[in-house]
């Protein structure tokens, strides 16, 4: 198929679709709401599952259950919703059912605003619920990105038996741009789901969705189990691309929308002279730490750009196997970075413009 | 081009940045922003680049809620339907509950002659792909405001990767549904970095500059 201008919102719905979601539960937040719109009046189109729940605490309670019964499941919402869900989210892994959420970042705490925002990075990366356990989440700066990624996500979810964060800010959501909804995507090698709650028509050993260990020796033991899974995604499964980066003597760190702000950064400052690079991660949860001893030689400095007061800096920090100096430069709120204040910052570091 | 141009079309269709153009460049009274559907991109962004144009901004009634996404907006929109000496363009919202924002206004309209009711299309969104498509896009803002659609825009585009075929294509389309409708394409919208298209295209050729979304999107 030839490309196609979508929203963001619609285009995350649409790949959804494409990747066999079966069932999505959800309640309404701006600025994610064209995406269960869309799904409202596409999935019947399919004959699948569309609930608009009553709360987006009932909304991830159904996931739990559509994904025990094994379903492909989708839930979305934006950042005060996402903290919602956090219970039913720790119980998903607890349970080890899969299931795909969409986060679409607003600016925050509490109601915030409705203005992009990447500060749910820490809920998202350290696991917003109670207990040991990990989402493996991912971060596309554009929508062709997050369309193959959804696609991939399904698989990931169900090959890890574990839920898959989508973190994307409000300009993801709202951005318009041209898609591919059919390119083709990694399959993950999946095993059959024996594992459900079906019915058991067949009468085999009965299949039981739970998070509750009462015995220490048995919630031990499963914790371990759990945590073998999120060694592997953190061995084999981190993302990240380098931009930019031969001979770089500064390297941006940014990722979502704010990659993109960075891209036009550094075209500025190779008109100045100034070689700047970008680690862009991927997957936030496992964080790309081995993207920094790839870093080539000449890089100086790291500057972590964020919509956020700070929080993926934590993540450079304790990746720095080099220990480079790190800068910080952030904007929040609401309020997105400008290409001419990255330049700046960039150029305060390294001394100013350079000419041969 | 007439006293009042209403600008309608899908999200996506470039009714914003349309109107915004159009405002400028032809040196329009009064912007009205009816969008209640979208929650960010709208016109009402750029309040200074529009006052330094002497362009009049009605927008929702508390200034600064540009984070704001309830459904309200001034009744200062009414102006341009009973002041016959105020140009007006309206940029509506793109669903159906978007254009019914309008009808309000619409029992104060003295002289239907005065009004443009223009649809603008891409047809590379879904939703406009094809004329049966527009046709139904079309009938429904029709159902919806009780006006008849008087005109079409071209604005087939796919940002940075629009071809001259693209918008060819896009225009062989629209005459299709400007045949059926009895309505012409009243504007061709070709971006700053196309300008070099040497294809005669319908209507007006409508230069545009993205004014709300920034390069790097």
């Amino acid at each position: 198929m030839s490309k196609v201008l979508m929203k963001g919102n619609e285009a995350m719905a649409l790949a959804a679709i494409k990747a066999g979601c079966e069932a999505f539960y959800g309640y309404p937040i701006t600025p994610q709401n064209e995406l269960p719109e869309y799904l409202s009046k596409h999935m019947p189109l399919y004959n699948r599952v569309f609930v608009q729940a009553e709360s987006e605490i009932a909304a991830i309670n159904m996931v739990y259950g559509a994904a025990g019964a094994g379903a492909r499941v989708l839930t979305s919402s934006s950042s005060p919703g996402i903290a919602l869900k956090q219970e039913g989210i720790s119980y998903m892994a607890g349970s080890e059912l899969p299931g795909v959420i969409i986060n679409v970042m607003r600016g925050g705490p509490g109601l915030g605003g409705i203005q992009p925002s990447q500060a749910d990075y820490k809920q998202i990366t350290r696991g917003g619920g109670n207990g040991d356990y990990y989402l493996y989440s991912l971060a596309p700066e554009t929508l062709q990105e997050a369309v193959d990624l959804i696609k991939e996500s399904f698989d990931i979810a169900d090959y890890f038996r574990n839920p898959v964060m989508i973190a994307v800010d409000g300009l993801i959501g709202q951005m318009m741009e041209p898609v591919d909804l059919d390119r083709e995507v990694p399959k993950w090698d999946l095993k059959p789901k024996t594992w459900i709650a079906d019915g058991n028509t067949k009468n085999r050993k009965k299949n039981v969705i739970n998070s509750l260990y009462l015995d220490p020796q048995d919630l031990e033991d499963h914790n371990m189990k759990l945590k073998e899974k999120y060694d592997e995604m953190r061995a084999n499964h981190q993302r990240y691309e380098f931009i930019n980066m031969e001979n770089a003597e500064i390297v941006i760190i940014a990722y979502g929308s704010v990659s993109r702000i960075a891209r036009s950064a550094i075209e500025i400052l190779s008109e100045k002279g100034i070689k700047c690079g970008i680690l862009r991660p991927i997957t936030i949860f496992p964080y790309p730490k081995k993207a920094f001893s790839k870093l080539p030689l000449t890089v100086k400095n790291l500057l972590v750009v964020e919509m956020s007061t700070g929080q993926m800096l934590d993540d450079v920090i304790i990746s720095n196997e080099r220990g480079l100096p790190i800068s910080f430069f952030g904007r929040v709120g609401g309020i997105v970075p400008e290409v001419e204040e990255i330049v700046e910052k960039v150029l305060e570091i390294v001394g100013g413009e350079k000419h041969e | 081009m007439k006293r009042i141009t209403i600008i309608s079309g899908h999200y996506g269709s470039g009714k914003s940045e349309i109107s915004v153009n159009l405002a400028i460049q032809k040196k329009i009274d009064y912007l009205v922003d009816l969008d209640i559907i979208n929650p960010y991109f709208r016109s009402r962004s750029l309040d200074k680049l529009l006052e330094e144009n002497n362009i009049h901004l009605v927008e929702s009634t508390i200034k600064g809620m540009t984070g704001s996404d309830l459904p309200y907006i001034s009744g200062e929109g009414v102006v341009p339907f009973v002041n016959s000496n105020i140009s007006a363009i309206y940029d509506l919202g793109g669903t159906e509950n978007g254009v019914r924002v309008l009808i309000q206004f619409l029992d104060r309209l003295k002289d239907i002659n005065e009004i443009d009711f223009l649809c603008s299309v891409n047809i590379f969104r879904p939703e406009t792909s094809d004329a049966k498509k527009i046709l139904q896009t079309i009938s429904m803002y029709e159902a919806v405001t009780q006006l008849k659609v008087t005109g079409l825009i071209n604005n087939t585009n796919l940002i940075g990767e629009t071809t001259e075929e693209g918008i060819i294509e896009g225009e062989r389309i629209l005459l299709e549904v400007s045949k059926k409708l009895k309505i012409p394409i009243v504007y061709t919208v070709i971006e700053e970095n196309s300008k070099n298209y040497k294809y005669k295209f319908l209507g007006e050729r409508l230069e545009l500059t993205r004014y709300i979304a920034k390069r790097w999107l």
